[in-house]
């Protein structure tokens, strides 16, 4: 069992040093393509997190036409947060809320000279969980206010919603797209540059057939070449996407990040990292498999 | 023994390559298959390797059917059978010694036995000198001798040769030749397909002459 382990890997690192340009054009097809890849998950992952940010600003307000007391603002704020779509219940006073007026006014606070906080309405600010941060969340959260008499006067953002719910459709529709061309045009790369390396040992497959070699016996180094072949294009491929990470990304979208409101932006996790090592030995082990299925007839 | 029994084969369905052979080719018999081009030749030696199938009829070796071996089964009957051909199919990458040690790699034979056999295969066609040289540092007839060492190395009870002296001149045919006649007188069965009539003449043996794919004469001169 040992001896033929052995032998295994003599013919495995035999291939790969017969064929060194060959191999590395392997290795650099698999790197590029999930480099590409690991550049638009980081895209995505960004954006995403982006989105998320704008999505917290979805608040649906019930303004109140009396200051209400401290029992029913108890008693409304507990009614409030048992509906299944709210996170966080905010009572806003009519003093808190010419505050943030007079604040938000900045040195045109003057204007407010003469007015008191009786000119704004107490309020609830209702503040959504992240699955119900849409158009129909809201839209479930509004009717179900709608039905006690003390939340008629609601607003929320009925058209920006709109649009960030295209956005957000838009968004995964394409990364979808996208993503699965990528993923589909590196596996016929990568199986066309293995084919290519097959091509050139089609003398040596063909004989290992005639003198008695097993679809396995002859199978396994190539399989095994193109795993290994895979790894190191899915390692470097890591370190592909973290250096246009670091060039691309955070240098270039630093401004937009702070328009943003996000401090920082992420690379892949360690567990996406590791996927992608993984996503760049399936890809070779698959075009290898792919492509000795046309040269292997035994 | 070797049974053919009424094969046909046919590669299209409007050309046919074999016709209804039918033949007894006893264990230890030395066979020349012969005929003009097209006519069959190769085409017979395919199906007794199991490259193809015939689309009729049966073949079988040593009672075995192998017509209805599944793939799997293909390779053990390959390493009954050494095969030699015409332009030797030799990897030019890989030294003499590595060439013939191929048949036995492929069956995972130890490293000590591989060596062992290797060199005496190699010593019987007189190339135990040149263990360590690549296939284009040798001759033509050198390379055959490589390849017929290759073909009996796993002692195979059949050598199937497709025009092994095809490329080689008169005194290395010779020389070929009495390689082949040496590997009959131990045993083998040897079935060679040429169209050479001066390599029939010198060296008599059964002969099966096939005509357009059909069993013209089976005759010994």
């Amino acid at each position: 069992m040992l001896d033929r382990v052995r032998c295994l890997m003599r013919r495995v690192w035999r291939n790969l040093k017969q064929s060194p340009v060959l191999c590395t054009a392997a290795i650099g097809t698999v790197a590029v393509a999930l480099t590409i890849i690991a550049f638009f998950g980081i895209v995505v992952l960004n954006v995403q997190q982006v989105t998320r940010q704008w999505s917290q600003d979805i608040q649906v307000i019930a303004y109140l036409e009396q200051s209400p007391s401290a029992s029913q603002i108890q008693a409304w704020t507990a009614k409030i947060k048992a509906m299944p779509e709210v996170e966080k219940v905010v009572f806003v006073s009519r003093d808190e809320a010419f505050r943030r007026f007079q604040k938000r006014l900045g040195p045109d606070a003057e204007l407010l000279e003469g007015f008191g906080p009786e000119i704004l309405p107490a309020a609830m600010e209702i503040t959504l969980k992240p699955p119900y941060r849409n158009q129909a969340g809201v839209g479930e959260l509004v009717g179900r206010l709608r039905q006690d008499a003390n939340f008629s006067d609601l607003t929320y953002e009925q058209e920006w919603l709109t649009r960030f719910d295209a956005f957000i459709g838009l968004l995964k529709l394409g990364g979808v797209i996208f993503g699965g061309f990528l993923l589909f045009a590196a596996l016929f790369i990568v199986a066309n540059t293995i084919k290519l390396t097959l091509y050139a040992r089609r003398d040596e497959i063909e004989i290992m057939g005639l003198v008695g070699g097993s679809s396995m016996y002859i199978k396994t180094p190539f399989l095994l070449e193109g795993a290994l072949q895979g790894l190191v294009g899915g390692l470097l491929a890591v370190a592909g996407a973290f250096g246009l990470f670091q060039w691309l990304l955070k240098e270039g979208l630093a401004g937009f990040l702070l328009i943003s409101g996000i401090g920082h932006i992420l690379f892949l996790s360690l567990p996406q990292q590791l996927l992608l090592v993984a996503a760049g030995t399936a890809l070779g082990l698959l075009g290898s498999a792919a492509s000795l299925r046309k040269f292997v007839r035994i | 023994m070797i049974q053919i029994c009424n094969v046909s084969m046919s590669y299209q369905k409007d050309s046919t390559a074999l016709i209804d052979l039918t033949i007894r080719i006893p264990k230890g018999d030395f066979v020349y298959l012969t005929g003009a081009s097209g006519a069959g030749k190769s085409t017979l030696l395919k199906l007794l390797y199991g490259a193809e199938k015939p689309t009729r009829g049966q073949i079988l070796i040593d009672g075995q059917n192998i017509t209805r071996l599944r793939s799997s089964r293909i390779p053990h009957l390959r390493r009954r059978i050494g095969i030699v051909f015409q332009d030797f199919k030799l990897l030019n990458s890989r030294t003499l010694f590595e060439n013939v040690a191929f048949p036995l790699e492929v069956q995972g034979r130890k490293r000590f036995e591989i060596s062992t056999k290797v060199y005496q295969a190699l010593k019987h066609v007189g190339l135990h000198g040149k263990l360590h040289r690549f296939p284009l540092q040798l001759s033509g007839g050198e390379q055959q001798r490589a390849a017929i060492a290759r073909a009996l190395v796993g002692d195979p009870m059949i050598l199937l040769a497709d025009e092994p002296t095809g490329n080689l001149d008169d005194e290395v045919t010779q020389e070929i030749m009495e390689l082949f006649k040496g590997a009959n007188a131990r045993g083998t069965t040897v079935i060679l397909a040429t169209h050479n009539r001066d390599l029939i003449r010198q060296f008599p043996r059964r002969v099966l002459l096939l005509d357009k794919g059909r069993l013209k004469e089976d005759y010994t001169p």
